[in-house]
């Protein structure tokens, strides 16, 4: 639920006891007023009869009188001083409904006879003005929720529209570019926190990035150098002729271990490299002439391990990639397809314009989609020469380059396709 | 033959003016910049073998002056850096070849016959050794003056092999040299046998001696002893 949407629900039921409240209030207000209009009208009635009795009486008539609306008759009881103002029920005289009646009392004396005056006033309109009330509160009600709804809709779209802006870079933010970020100071003192604290972790985050990536770099040029050291020591002492065969192995799997390290080292100052956009080019290039300069330097590979070739080259993919990465792109994949086939399996390049497809033949389990780009995933089935970052450089490559990688893999076939995003 | 090495790093200095000794190159090394530039200025080499991360300036400065110089030697670069950029700026300042840190010992020895021997300070531009010759412009073998024909392959394994006489050469090191690095996808290096084997046969039945030794389970040998 949005926030909006609950700060809304919260009001609207807050508003429901208040407004009830104000409906019993308003109704209590307009009762009363009407009693006083009412009394007022009947106390001057009052003084009318009075008066025209007094004036009747002079001549020692007794009056009897007694209608619904108006009654005197001679009494017992003391004279009271004041009038009495009650409500009473009654009934209308058209349709006999229930309806409220403001009665004065009084036993007054006329001519020096006590009678008891009694004059009532219909008050139908009192009825009617809870029905009002009631209305005049839903509609205020409706009112509120229809303004709330507008009010909000308006809110959302100016008030928080830095928040969702601040929202939607963070959604963008990728770590390489996480220089360019910043949020902007905004008219609202809790998005200015928010922003400056957004601005302060992406910043430490670059910063973080930018040491590890340098460190990677550095590190993995500085071992290069002792790696050279050792690599020619090592082939300084094969060429001792008094060495036992022992000894000439242990030198050799020695070196072939430090070849792998440094190609390895390699490997990852390539993935810097790319994630630093150092490869960034304007010349387009078609994967087909890279992978037919591919197929023709594995060749003896190929021959090798007996396999069948089956190239379709229908269009050029032609794409802005520079011509370092396009190698590595191939190699890595015209690579792995020779290296995890049989002998005499088959390698099928399909070009089209939009696609470029690579599978082969392979005795290996597909790989899980989790593990498929991840470097150095040290699976039972690694080769010993394989560095493990092959496919997360052809991932990096494929990402940076606006273009999408697909990967199937089922009953001994495993396939890549290239498609432009 | 005379080659300078200018290389900071001592032991990796030590070890590439051994194995060119070994190989009949008169050597000099210096550990720096300025010491590397007194020596371009003051002597004349044949070959110039220069890092570019030195104490004290860049390698490339290096290249700069001896180009600036006119020098007719040979320069390679060796750098710790395989950057496509210093790669690039180091053969467009004028430099020969360029060489990633780690490499072969055998593989730096092949490179610099061949620049020395384009080079041509001796008007020699053929390579012999015993009844084996080899022209380089023109890409030819003769065996007792009689041609040879040989894949390019087979050309580039000899003139290798010539290179580094007398040396053991692993399976790595000749793949990489012949067939370029993008081999080292390769999980055995049983392909070059065939190459080898190739080389040799021609080589015997055009009437020279059987020079080329299997190390058991290490490599090869281009040998006459």
């Amino acid at each position: 639920m949005k926030l909006l949407t609950k700060t809304t629900v919260y009001f609207l039921i807050a508003m429901v006891p208040l407004l009830v409240a104000a409906g019993f209030y308003l109704f209590n207000q307009f009762s009363r007023e009407i009693n006083y209009r009412s009394d007022k009208e009947l106390i001057s009635d009052e003084i009318q009869w009075i008066q025209y009795l007094e004036s009747e009486a002079n001549d020692g008539i007794t009056f009897i009188l007694k209608t619904p609306d108006l009654s005197f008759f001679p009494t017992d009881d003391a004279i009271t001083e004041y009038p009495t103002l009650t409500n009473i029920d009654g009934y209308s005289k058209k349709d006999h409904a229930k309806i409220p009646y403001r009665q004065l009392a009084q036993v007054v004396s006329i001519s020096g006879n006590p009678y008891q005056l009694i004059i009532r006033q219909s008050q139908e309109q009192k009825a009617a003005l809870v029905t009002d009330v009631t209305r005049i509160m839903l509609f205020v009600f409706a009112g509120l929720f229809a303004s709330t709804l507008i009010f909000n809709w308006a809110i959302s779209n100016r008030l928080w529209k830095p928040f969702r802006h601040s929202l939607n870079k963070i959604r963008s933010a990728e770590l390489q570019k996480m220089e360019a970020i910043h949020f902007e100071k905004t008219n609202i003192q809790e998005f200015n926190e928010l922003n400056a604290s957004l601005n302060y972790m992406t910043g430490k985050m670059y910063a973080d990035y930018v040491n590890m990536k340098e460190f990677t770099e550095n590190a993995a040029h500085e071992m290069q150098t002792p790696v050279a050291v050792v690599l020619s020591k090592l082939e300084l002492l094969l060429q001792d002729d008094n060495l036992k065969d022992e000894q000439v192995q242990s030198i050799l799997q020695s070196t072939t271990a430090l070849r792998h390290l440094s190609k390895l080292n390699e490997g990852l100052l390539l993935l810097a490299k790319i994630e630093n956009n150092q490869y960034e080019t304007t010349e387009a290039i078609s994967l087909v002439e890279i992978t037919k300069k591919y197929l023709h330097l594995f060749d003896e590979f190929i021959k090798e391990k007996e396999l069948i070739i089956r190239t379709n080259f229908d269009d050029q993919f032609t794409i802005k990639l520079h011509p370092v990465l396009a190698g590595s792109l191939i190699a890595n994949l015209l690579g792995n397809a020779i290296k995890y086939n049989y002998n005499g399996g088959t390698i099928e390049i399909t070009v089209s314009k939009n696609n470029f497809h690579i599978g082969n033949t392979s005795m290996l389990d597909p790989i899980p989609a989790d593990k498929l780009f991840t470097k150095m995933n040290s699976s039972k089935d690694k080769q010993e020469s394989s560095n493990g970052l092959g496919l997360a450089i052809v991932k990096k490559i494929v990402d940076v380059n606006n273009l999408h990688i697909i990967y199937h893999g089922q009953n001994g076939q495993h396939s890549f396709d290239i498609r432009k995003s | 033959m005379k080659i300078l090495i200018i290389e900071d790093e001592k032991a990796l200095q030590e070890s590439i003016v051994k194995y060119l000794e070994h190989q009949g190159f008169i050597c000099e090394a210096v550990s720096d910049f300025v010491k590397g530039k007194e020596k371009v200025i003051q002597f004349v080499y044949d070959c110039i073998v220069v890092d570019i991360g030195l104490p004290k300036g860049s390698g490339l400065d290096i290249v700069k002056e001896l180009k600036y110089m006119e020098s007719k030697a040979g320069i390679i670069i060796i750098s710790a850096k395989n950057a496509l950029e210093d790669k690039l700026n180091g053969l467009d300042l004028g430099a020969d070849d360029y060489l990633a840190k780690p490499f072969y010992l055998s593989e730096l020895t092949a490179r610099i016959n061949a620049i020395t021997r384009r080079r041509n300070f001796d008007g020699n531009k053929v390579t012999t050794f015993s009844e084996i010759k080899l022209e380089a412009e023109a890409r030819r073998v003769t065996v007792n003056d009689k041609p040879v024909d040989l894949t390019d392959k087979e050309y580039r394994l000899l003139e290798y092999f010539i290179a580094n006489q007398r040396r053991l050469l692993t399976k790595g090191a000749i793949a990489e040299h012949v067939w370029g690095d993008e081999y080292l996808h390769a999980s055995n290096f049983d392909f070059i046998y065939t190459h080898i084997k190739n080389l040799r046969k021609k080589l015997i039945d055009a009437g020279s001696g059987d020079y080329i030794k299997t190390v058991y389970r290490a490599g090869y040998r281009f040998t006459d002893t």
